[in-house]
C-alpha cells in the first residue's frame, strides 16, 4: 500500500552537493522542501572523528559510504554485440550514498570548465572544419555560455573553501596560476596548499620542459575558513585519508558540513533518510510531473510525496535511470538515433607512470586531496594544436599523491613479484621513495556509449536495472597516447631510479578497478529537444516542473574533474527557479 | 626507529618545558584571530559539543571530564588539570603531549600565537 503525503512545494531526489545547495537556496526563497536521501544521515562530530575515519576496510574495501550493489546497481557491457552483466561489486565508480553523497568521499578538485568545453563542436568545426569529427563522435555545444556560469563557479567556490592560486583575473595572466583558465572575476577564496616534495619536483620539471605548472585547486582549506554562509573550516592537516573518506578536520569542502545543516535549521526543510526514490510520476497529459514515490528502505513501508516541482539531484547515473524508469522524455536509441534519455554517457581515461627514487623520502602519507601540481597545457590550452595528434578534446597531467593508502598503496617497480619475500623486500624499499605522475583525460560522446534499461536484471525493488554501454574509441586511445609520451618525457627528465612508464589503455573499459566517480551524460543539456533532455537551466524539455541537476547534464566528458561546473550549475538553476520560474512557471526556453 | 626516538624526544621535551611557560603578555584580540583555527571544532558556549568537546569554562576542568563529550582513552587517562599553562603545553604539539588523543591538529608552532590564543581563551571560555 502506498501511502499518499501532504503536497509540498519542492521534493529533491538525494542530498548531497546539488541536493543540498537547491535545499538551502530554495528554503531560504520561502519553499517548503522535502529531501528524500537513500543513505543515512551521518556526521563529521559521529561518524567522521578519529579515530574511527582512518579505517581502510571499511571505507575503501567495504565501500561504507557507497551505493550497497545488493539494493541497485547497474549492468555493463562494452558494446551492443555484448550480453550486459550486473556490476555485483563497485568498481572504477564509486557513487556516495549517505547524506552529503559523494560530496562527501571527494577529493576536492574544484575546476572551471570553460567555453573550450561548452561550445566543443562549434570550435573543433571553425577550426579543424566540419569533417574533421568522426560521425559516430556525438559531441554537441551545452547552449550555455562560461561567462553565464562565473559567478555561480565563484560562488561555489566560496561556498566549499577551495584552495588555489588564479592564473587569469580579469584577463590578467598571474604568474604561478593556470594561465589557460577562462578569466575569474576574483581570486580563489583560499592560498594553494602547502606543497609536498612530489609535487615540487613534478613543477621543477614540467617547468623546465616548457610547460606551465600550477597547485591543483581543491576544496582542501589551506587556512582555516569562514565562508560567506557562515559554515566554519578547520585548516588541512594533511592526514593522508582525503578520497573515500569523510573528513576529520572539517578542511574539505563538503555539502554535510555546509549548505545542508543550513537547510536543516529553517522550519521550510524535513530531511527524510534510507528513502529510496522509485519513480517520478507525470500527470495525466504528461506535461508536467506531479512528485514522486518512494521506498523507507529500512520498512519498505511504500509512500508518495506529491510536489508542485521535482529536483532529481541524485548520483549522474541514478538521475538517468530514473528518468527511464518515470517514462519522461524520449529513450536514446544509438541505432536509429533518435530519443534523448540515456544519450551521450561519458566517462574519463587516464595513463599513470611511478617514478622511483633511491634516497628520496616523500612520506607518502601525508598530503591532502588536491596536493598535487598540474599543467594543463594539453586541455584548456587552444594553441595546442590537435590536428598532428588527431585527437577531440585533452588531458590534465599532475604529480604529487591524493590519498596513497597506508596499506592499498604498495608502489614496487615493474617486475617485482606481486607477493612473497621479494615482494615484501621491495614495498619496503620503494614505499617512501616512489611517487606518481597521472594524466586524467576527457572522453568525447560516441553514438554506441549509452545508457538504457536492461531487459533482463532487476534490483531489489523489481525494478530494470540501468544498462550502461561503453568503451573507449580510437580518440581516446589516441589521446592516451599522447598523454602517456608527456608523461614519460617528464618522468625521465627526473632521472628516477626505476620507472614504471606510462602506457596508453588499448584494451577495452571494465568496471575493475577503481578508476574514476566521474560518470557524465545521459539526460544531456542543451539547446533544442532534439538533441537534447534538458534546456540550459537543467529543466526538462517534457515536464518543465522537473529539473535534473548533476554531471549527468554534461554533453560530453572533459579532462577535469566535474564537481566544478555541477556545483556552479547547481546555483545557477536555483537562480533560475527562484527569480523566474517561481514567477512565471512554465519552460525557461521556448523549444 | 622513529617511533621510540621520537618517544625519548618527548620525554626529553617534557622535562625540560619549564611550568607556567605562557607568556604573560598575549593579546586576546590576536588570539580572537588564532582561534579560527580552533573553530571549526570547538565552541565556546556550554555544551555545545560538535567534533571537539565545548571549550566553556575549561579551564576550571580536568581533561576528558565532560560527561557527554566521546575523548578518546589517552585524553582521559592524561590526568591534565586544564590552566593556561596546560592548555598552551598541549596546543604547541597535540600528539606530543597527549599520544594518541583524537584531536586531528597539528599544533601551533609560535609562542606568541599561543599566548595570544590562550589570552582570549581566559577571556571567552568563561
Amino acid at each position: 500500500m502506498v501511502t499518499k503525503l501532504k503536497e509540498v512545494d519542492v521534493v529533491i531526489v538525494g542530498l548531497g552537493w546539488t541536493g543540498g545547495i537547491l535545499a538551502k537556496e530554495l528554503t531560504e526563497a520561502g519553499l517548503k522542501v522535502v529531501a528524500l536521501e537513500r543513505g543515512a544521515q551521518r556526521t563529521s562530530e559521529n561518524d567522521y572523528s578519529l579515530p574511527n575515519i582512518r579505517d581502510e576496510l571499511r571505507y575503501v574495501v567495504r565501500h561504507d559510504l557507497m551505493q550497497n550493489t545488493a539494493r541497485d546497481t547497474i549492468t555493463v557491457r562494452n558494446n551492443p554485440q555484448q550480453e550486459s552483466l550486473p556490476m555485483r561489486r563497485l568498481g572504477s565508480f564509486l557513487p556516495g550514498e549517505v547524506v552529503g553523497g559523494s560530496g562527501v568521499h571527494w577529493s576536492g578538485h574544484t575546476w572551471r570548465w570553460t567555453d573550450m568545453e561548452f561550445k566543443i563542436r562549434s570550435n573543433y568545426e571553425e577550426r579543424y572544419g566540419r569533417k574533421s569529427l568522426p560521425d559516430d563522435m556525438t559531441i554537441q555545444d551545452w547552449g550555455i555560455s562560461y561567462a553565464e556560469l562565473e559567478p555561480y563557479y565563484d560562488k561555489f567556490e566560496y561556498t566549499a573553501a577551495v584552495s588555489g592560486k588564479a592564473g587569469n583575473i580579469g584577463g590578467q595572466i598571474r604568474a604561478g596560476g593556470n594561465p589557460f583558465e577562462a578569466p575569474r572575476a576574483r581570486d580563489y577564496p583560499l592560498p594553494p596548499l602547502t606543497p609536498i616534495l612530489a609535487s615540487e619536483m613534478f613543477t621543477n620539471a614540467a617547468r623546465d620542459a616548457g610547460y606551465h605548472p600550477f597547485p591543483r585547486p581543491s576544496a582542501n582549506a589551506s587556512q582555516p575558513y569562514t565562508n560567506p554562509d557562515g559554515s566554519k573550516f578547520g585548516g588541512c592537516q594533511y592526514c593522508g585519508y582525503c578520497q573515500r573518506f569523510g573528513c576529520e578536520a572539517n578542511a574539505k569542502g563538503s555539502p554535510h558540513m555546509t549548505v545542508i545543516p543550513i537547510a536543516m535549521r529553517s522550519p521550510n526543510f524535513e530531511l527524510r533518510t534510507n528513502s529510496w526514490v522509485t519513480k517520478v510520476l507525470k500527470d495525466s497529459d504528461g506535461k508536467r510531473v506531479t512528485g514522486v514515490t518512494y521506498t523507507n528502505v529500512l520498512n519498505g513501508e511504500e509512500f508518495e510525496q506529491p510536489a508542485t516541482i521535482v529536483l532529481l539531484c541524485a548520483y549522474a547515473i541514478n538521475n538517468v535511470h530514473l528518468m527511464l524508469l518515470s517514462g519522461i522524455g524520449t529513450p536514446y536509441d544509438p541505432v536509429a538515433q533518435n530519443g534523448v534519455i540515456g544519450k551521450n554517457y561519458c566517462y574519463q581515461t587516464g595513463a599513470g607512470a611511478t617514478l622511483f627514487f633511491e634516497g628520496k623520502y616523500f612520506n607518502p602519507f601525508m598530503n591532502a586531496g588536491g596536493s598535487n601540481a598540474t599543467i594543463d597545457d594539453f586541455n584548456s590550452n587552444w594553441a595546442f594544436d590537435r590536428a598532428p595528434h588527431d585527437f577531440v578534446g585533452g588531458y590534465v597531467v599532475a604529480g604529487g599523491f591524493n590519498t596513497p593508502l597506508p596499506i592499498g598503496y604498495r608502489p614496487v617497480p615493474s617486475g617485482t613479484p606481486q607477493w612473497g619475500s621479494e615482494w615484501k623486500r621491495a614495498t619496503a624499499k620503494w614505499y617512501q621513495t616512489a611517487m606518481v605522475i597521472n594524466a586524467s583525460g576527457s572522453v568525447m560522446a560516441n553514438r554506441y556509449n549509452c545508457y538504457d534499461l536492461d531487459p533482463t536484471y532487476r534490483n531489489a525493488f523489481g525494478q530494470p536495472l540501468m544498462r550502461m554501454t561503453f568503451d573507449y574509441k580510437d580518440n581516446e586511445h589516441k589521446m592516451g597516447g599522447h598523454a602517456a609520451q608527456t608523461i614519460n618525457t617528464i618522468a625521465k627528465s627526473m632521472n628516477p631510479t626505476r620507472l614504471n612508464p606510462a602506457s596508453a589503455r588499448t584494451d577495452p573499459w571494465t568496471v575493475v578497478p577503481y578508476q574514476s566517480t566521474h560518470n557524465t551524460g545521459g539526460t544531456i543539456m542543451g539547446t533544442n529537444p532534439r538533441d537534447s533532455a534538458l534546456n540550459k537551466y537543467l529543466q526538462s524539455w517534457d515536464c518543465h516542473n522537473l529539473f535534473v541537476i548533476g554531471a549527468n547534464v554534461f554533453p560530453h566528458n572533459s579532462a577535469y574533474n566535474p564537481t566544478g561546473p555541477v556545483g556552479a550549475l547547481a546555483y545557477w538553476t536555483a537562480d533560475a527557479i527562484k527569480n523566474r520560474y517561481l514567477k512565471n512557471p512554465g519552460p525557461l526556453v521556448q523549444a | 626507529m622513529i617511533g621510540p626516538m621520537r618517544a625519548a624526544m618527548m620525554v626529553l621535551m617534557m622535562t625540560l618545558l619549564p611550568v607556567g611557560a605562557v607568556r604573560a603578555d598575549g593579546d586576546p584580540v590576536r588570539g580572537e584571530a588564532r582561534f579560527q583555527e580552533c573553530a571549526a571544532c570547538h565552541k565556546l558556549e556550554a555544551g555545545a559539543n560538535e567534533v571537539g568537546p565545548s571549550l566553556h569554562g575549561i579551564f576550571t576542568r580536568k581533561a576528558g571530564e565532560l560527561a557527554d563529550f566521546r575523548f578518546s582513552p589517552a585524553m582521559k587517562r592524561s590526568g591534565i588539570v586544564w590552566t593556561p599553562e596546560t592548555l598552551e603545553q598541549y596546543i604547541a604539539d597535540p600528539q606530543a603531549t597527549v599520544p594518541a588523543n583524537r584531536m586531528p591538529y597539528a599544533g601551533m608552532a609560535s609562542a606568541s600565537d599561543r599566548a595570544d590564543l590562550i589570552a582570549y581563551l581566559s577571556k571567552a571560555t568563561k
